[in-house]
């Protein structure tokens, strides 16, 4: 691709026309791009990639006396002990279970929610609902967990009630492998979803007021305006959260679930997340967790990168 | 376009009628959605002064009972809350300003097609979402950059979130019509100008919004007071909060584990509970009001066509 | 230009990061010295989070000066583990690691050389912990490593009980329906059914009571208050509550997972849970719950049958005069079985690494001093109770006693806990000290009368499974953890589910095979190696 003219810089227009355009050779015209970045970089090289030498804990055995880098190499031993463990058919499948209803359920939510505030015409009404909807991102997990408890209680809890008087009778939504997952879902949506809508109502705020106008004149009803108007005003945004979002199958919050576990629930609720945490609890087992940190790292990156393939290919925006 | 123009003249009544029920359904659908959070949002209210045992038996549903502020003067006799509270409105302001600082220019800088290291930047980048040499190295670090137990820690480390940082990008790769550059270029406009009064000026929306996306990090951030500081006086707020949350699951371990302690403090430590979130959460809902007012509608374009 | 000043000032930040700016050092408070002359140490401990600051501690303010020390203290009582493994491995820890296993076994094997072996200290300055370890020969057991060093100094607390689970019966049900004190299984159902189909509590609805009720079993073993206690029934001895399922019987480690003994409770308890004698939330109720509801309403009481520490902990002053310790029962009326219990006596009173001390301490000395006034026994007792004079009176002929709360509407239990480190603290209660205890400790002792003949009867040498005392390498710690993992988290889910559901007559084969394959064997196999080196050295 030949930039166009007006994109450079007019001093430096030169030296590239004549060949292809390299870091190298564009470094003196974008050096002033270099300068708004290099912090950024530096604090990234610093922070995220001085102490990356620790993955290779996950092919050793740590060893204290002789540093991180200095235990007994074992390859993929720990790796094979996680493949091979009792328990890993069951962790796979209540991870992917857990994340991608998750994924998938939780990531339309604030989209709709922000497209119906947007909505909303009744300026007050609008102010105070966006202020509510956020709340509940603050109430911590521990919190969160206590206030499941207790209004879904069957004998106890308010929505408890609300469901024996539709005939839902005895169905103990805290405790049964079938009511897991939703629960988990729901809650996660009812906490998240609010916080997770702010970012789409930005985007819905640099929508031009003359598209607006223009569809008023065309006699567009309220409905064509949210398809053609203000959809496609989201979609950037849309493929790059759901891209990122790709990036977390294999990752579910560790607390929240830990919290809600019973052993009603448990065939259904164990993952990868608490399995870490619980042979952890006696001794620290740094290279098993380690390896298993890295193996779920890997399938998450390998799912972000082929979903960032497929953004790239179809549309205009991705990650890189 | 045009039979719909049509169709809705035959029609202007139906249409009126259209709108209607429209913003009908649209109210509907936003009152159910705000009663469902208001809710629970309100028990978390009233059982932070409501009688323990009463709020887990579910007897407390729509009133207070057996009102008692004990919850919160356990909150408030603890000492540690004040300087707490100090030290997280000073990281929060400062982290989140540096956070900006660093983040917003390095978003423009990627978000310009004709930066030729755009794309190996993006990609190093995105891979730190995912790999992480682990906590030991990290404190290793940290300890060898004498971080520890330094105000420092709480700020720079991580001061670029690389998540913010893809939202903020693909915002100016969007929203900032490409024409702009162009015409600010033909007047021998350099990028930091640009950046800063052009491209900022528009951004206001996704400026508030990372940047409360930083604030409420740093506001929620208990890890790093957890893992890098040792002085009580430098302990951020969330620390001393979830100290007094946590005790409940000291219990929840089966009673006996505490050294037989039965559940004798048990009970107080649950009334405390609810109003840690309330007291944590607070200062921090006072923000949201002053940013709300960069979301609404046709704000970028206003300022610069108008 | 304003953005180009951000832009130096982004450039100022930058390079201030390169040079590792921050400049203030690591907080050099240990290894100093007062203006006074004190010695400065650093200190962790790991409180409960109730426990006020240790500031206003007045012995412990007392005991600083003693010792001569002036103590930085990072009072911590949530995360610890997370921040421990960062600590340990960052090697940075302070002078002192107070806190019940603060630092377990496994991390002195895991990070050696970080922590000092404190037996020389003990010699030379450590005359209180000295004679702890002679009065009381297992606490120096407790405390020797597989390397015959000592990391860690343990506590004796002396005056709790044998077992940390006591049985609860509300007698005023068991009168208003004319029924006796069950003794064995069956007649615990009769009395059960009749809580559940009368109106045992008289306030006119028949359907609020709850027969049963026990303390949610969560997904990593089993804990007190739980009904694995009518194991004992069966004659089977579990120690310190047996979470993980092992127990000792006539010499041989077992695991009631897998036992026949096991199984029948299961079908009892199902047959209870079918036929709505249980609590119907008793799988998915958190502890608080488990706690709120037994305290009825009023002088309404909600349980019929339960466990717990101590009567009025479990159902509040209201209604504790309702209820009564009951013996343990019998599998059935002809069972010739002597009923046993649950046998914590261990547990209850001594604790292991209470208190350690890191290796590059600059100032041994001076933090053995500080650990010796702990073991003071009068200091002991102050870290259990609380201060003289505020919780403590001193009678004045060399006796004390504990005091009641100041505020009368706490109970005495939490007002210990919040004035003093209470349990979490290292401490020596000599067997010599004359010491009356407060009402919650008393009424503890007097209901646990009726497990008495229950727990004489254990025979100590072969039915206990000595936890205290065992130390285990590495390598086999790390094989038995992951196996229990594996293992508890099959196991506890069929626990819930044949509780609620039944089966475990049909599944019980079958289970037995997955069991098997989680390594339980393995660990039956290394506990009963160390166990058998054990017994034949004591």
């Amino acid at each position: 691709m030949v930039p166009q003219n007006p994109y450079e810089h007019p001093v430096n227009l030169r030296p590239y026309k004549k060949k292809k355009p390299t870091v190298l050779n564009t470094f003196r015209r974008d050096y002033q791009l270099w300068i708004m970045i290099f912090p950024a970089i530096v604090v990234i090289f610093i922070f995220n990639y001085i102490p990356m030498y620790g993955i290779q804990l996950a092919f050793r055995d740590y060893n204290f006396a002789k540093g991180l880098t200095g235990g007994e190499w074992r390859g993929l031993f720990y790796f094979k002990q996680f493949f091979e463990s009792y328990q890993f058919a069951d962790l796979m499948k209540n991870t992917v279970v857990i994340s991608l209803s998750t994924v998938v359920l939780s990531f339309p939510a604030p989209i709709i929610l922000a497209l119906l505030i947007n909505q909303l015409r009744w300026k007050r009404a609008k102010k105070a609902l966006q202020t509510t909807v956020y709340l509940p991102h603050f109430i911590s997990i521990v919190v969160m967990v206590g206030l499941l408890n207790v209004l879904l209680s069957p004998n106890s809890g308010v929505i408890g009630h609300l469901l024996q008087s539709v005939g839902l009778g005895d169905v103990n939504l805290l405790g049964s492998t079938s009511t897991f997952v939703p629960v988990y879902v729901i809650s996660e949506i009812w906490q998240h979803c609010g916080w997770n809508s702010i970012i789409y109502l930005a985007a819905l705020s640099t929508v031009d007021p003359q598209l607006y106008d223009a569809a008023k004149i065309d006699g567009a009803s309220r409905w064509q305006t949210i398809r053609n108007i203000e959809i496609p005003a989201l979609i950037p945004t849309i493929i790059i959260l759901f891209v990122l979002s790709m990036g977390s199958v294999l990752s579910t919050g560790f607390e929240k679930i830990f919290l809600m576990q019973n052993s009603l629930n448990l065939p259904v609720s164990e993952v990868i997340a608490t399995y870490v945490y619980k042979i952890g609890i006696v001794s620290n087992q740094f290279s098993y967790s380690a390896a298993i940190g890295l193996f779920n790292t890997l399938i998450n990156f390998f799912f972000l990168y082929t979903m960032n393939l497929v953004a790239r290919k179809t549309s205009e925006t991705s990650l890189w | 376009m045009q039979l719909v123009q049509k169709k809705e003249k035959a029609t202007a009544h139906k249409r009126n009628f259209g709108e209607w029920a429209f913003d009908a359904v649209v109210f509907a659908l936003c009152l159910l959605i705000f009663l469902s959070i208001v809710y629970p949002l309100y028990f978390v209210v009233i059982a932070s002064i409501s009688n323990s045992t009463l709020v887990s038996t579910g007897q407390v549903t729509i009133f207070p009972k057996e009102i008692s502020f004990f919850g919160y003067s356990e909150i408030f006799k603890d000492q540690r809350i004040w300087t707490g509270y100090g030290n997280t409105i000073l990281y929060t302001v400062l982290g989140t300003f540096v956070n900006l600082l660093f983040t917003l220019p390095a978003a423009y800088v990627l978000s310009r097609q004709e930066f030729r290291a755009r794309r190996f930047i993006m990609f190093a980048f995105v891979l730190t979402l995912f790999f992480g040499g682990g906590l030991i190295p990290t404190y290793l670090l940290m300890k060898d950059l004498h971080l520890i137990n330094t105000i420092w820690v709480f700020i720079l480390p991580f001061s670029v979130n690389v998540y913010n940082l893809i939202i903020a990008r693909s915002f100016f790769e969007s929203s900032i019509p490409k024409e702009l550059y162009e015409a600010a270029a033909m007047d021998g406009c350099s990028h930091f100008r640009y950046f800063g009064s052009v491209v900022l000026p528009l951004s206001k929306a996704i400026v508030s919004v990372i940047g409360l996306y930083y604030l409420v990090a740093h506001w929620n951030d208990f890890f790093t007071g957890l893992i890098y500081i040792r002085s009580n006086g430098l302990q951020p707020l969330q620390i001393v909060l979830r100290d007094i949350l946590l005790s409940n699951q000291v219990f929840s371990q089966g009673a006996g584990a505490g050294g037989a302690a039965g559940g004798y403090a048990q009970q107080y430590a649950d009334q405390v509970k609810y109003g840690v979130i309330i007291v944590s959460t607070l200062p921090i809902l006072l923000v949201y009001p002053f940013l709300q007012k960069y979301f609404d509608k046709g704000v970028m374009i206003g300022s610069v066509k108008g | 230009m304003k953005k180009s000043l951000s832009v130096l000032a982004v450039l100022a930040l930058g390079a201030g990061l390169l040079s590792g700016c921050g400049g203030s050092d690591e907080d050099g408070a240990s290894g100093g010295t007062t203006p006074d002359g004190k010695v400065k140490l650093t200190a962790i401990m790991t409180k409960h989070s109730l426990t006020q600051e240790f500031s206003k501690m007045e012995w412990l303010k007392q005991a600083e000066e003693r010792a001569g020390v002036q103590i930085e203290w990072q009072e911590v009582s949530a995360d610890w583990g997370q921040k421990k493994g960062a600590l340990l491995a960052g090697g940075d820890i302070p002078d002192l690691i107070i806190g019940p296993n603060a630092i377990s076994d496994a991390d002195y094997a895991q990070f050696p050389g970080l922590f000092e072996d404190l037996t020389p200290l003990i010699a030379s300055s450590g005359p209180n912990v000295q004679k702890m370890f002679d009065e009381k020969p297992e606490t120096k057991a407790i405390a020797t490593q597989l390397d015959g060093k000592i990391y860690g100094l343990p506590k004796y607390q002396r005056f709790w009980p044998d077992t940390t689970t006591r049985q609860y019966i509300n007698k005023k049900w068991l009168d208003n329906l004319g029924l006796k004190e069950p003794t064995n299984w069956d007649e615990l159902y009769d009395v059960l059914v009749a809580f559940k189909e009368k109106d045992a509590n008289g306030n006119g609805d028949p359907n609020d009571e709850i027969p049963m009720d026990f303390a949610p079993s969560g997904t990593g073993g089993f804990g007190a208050f739980m009904p694995t206690m009518l194991l004992g029934s069966e004659g089977l001895t579990m120690t310190d509550n047996s979470g993980q399922g092992y127990f000792v019987e006539d010499g041989k480690i077992k695991n009631f997972f897998t036992d026949e003994r096991y199984k029948d409770l299961v079908a009892f308890l199902h047959k209870c849970y079918a036929a709505g004698l249980i609590s119907k939330e008793v799988f998915t109720q958190d502890y608080t719950k488990y706690q709120s509801v037994a305290r009825g309403s009023g002088d309404t009481a909600a349980v019929g049958f339960t466990w717990g520490w101590e009567v009025t902990d479990r159902v509040g002053n209201a209604l504790a005069p309702q209820y009564e310790s009951l013996a343990p029962l019998k599998k059935s009326a002809d069972s010739t079985v002597q009923p046993t219990w649950s046998y914590d006596y261990n547990s209850l009173n001594y604790g292991v690494n209470m208190v350690s001390m890191a290796s590059t301490s600059k100032n041994k000395e001076a933090a053995m001093k500080f650990i010796n006034e702990l073991y003071d026994p009068t200091v002991s007792m102050q870290v259990l109770f609380g201060s003289l004079g505020t919780n403590i009176k001193d009678n004045g002929d060399g006796s004390y006693s504990v005091l009641p709360p100041e505020d009368k509407a706490m109970d005495p239990g939490t007002w210990k806990w919040t004035s003093t480190w209470a349990d979490n603290g290292p401490m020596y209660i000599s067997d010599s000290l004359k010491l009356t205890l407060g009402t919650d400790m008393q009424s503890v002792g007097s209901q646990t009368e009726p497990l008495k003949a229950a727990l004489d009867g254990i025979d100590k040498k072969k039915d206990v499974l000595p936890t205290m005392f065992i130390k285990y390498s590495v390598e086999d710690n790390n094989t038995m953890t992951l196996n229990n993992t594996a293992m508890l988290s099959l196991t506890m889910a069929k626990w819930a589910e044949w509780v609620t559901n039944g089966g475990v007559e049909d599944q019980w084969n079958e289970y037995l095979d997955n069991v098997k394959k989680t390594g339980i064997e393995k660990n039956v196999e290394i506990i009963q190696k160390y166990y058998d080196d054990y017994m034949s050295k004591n």
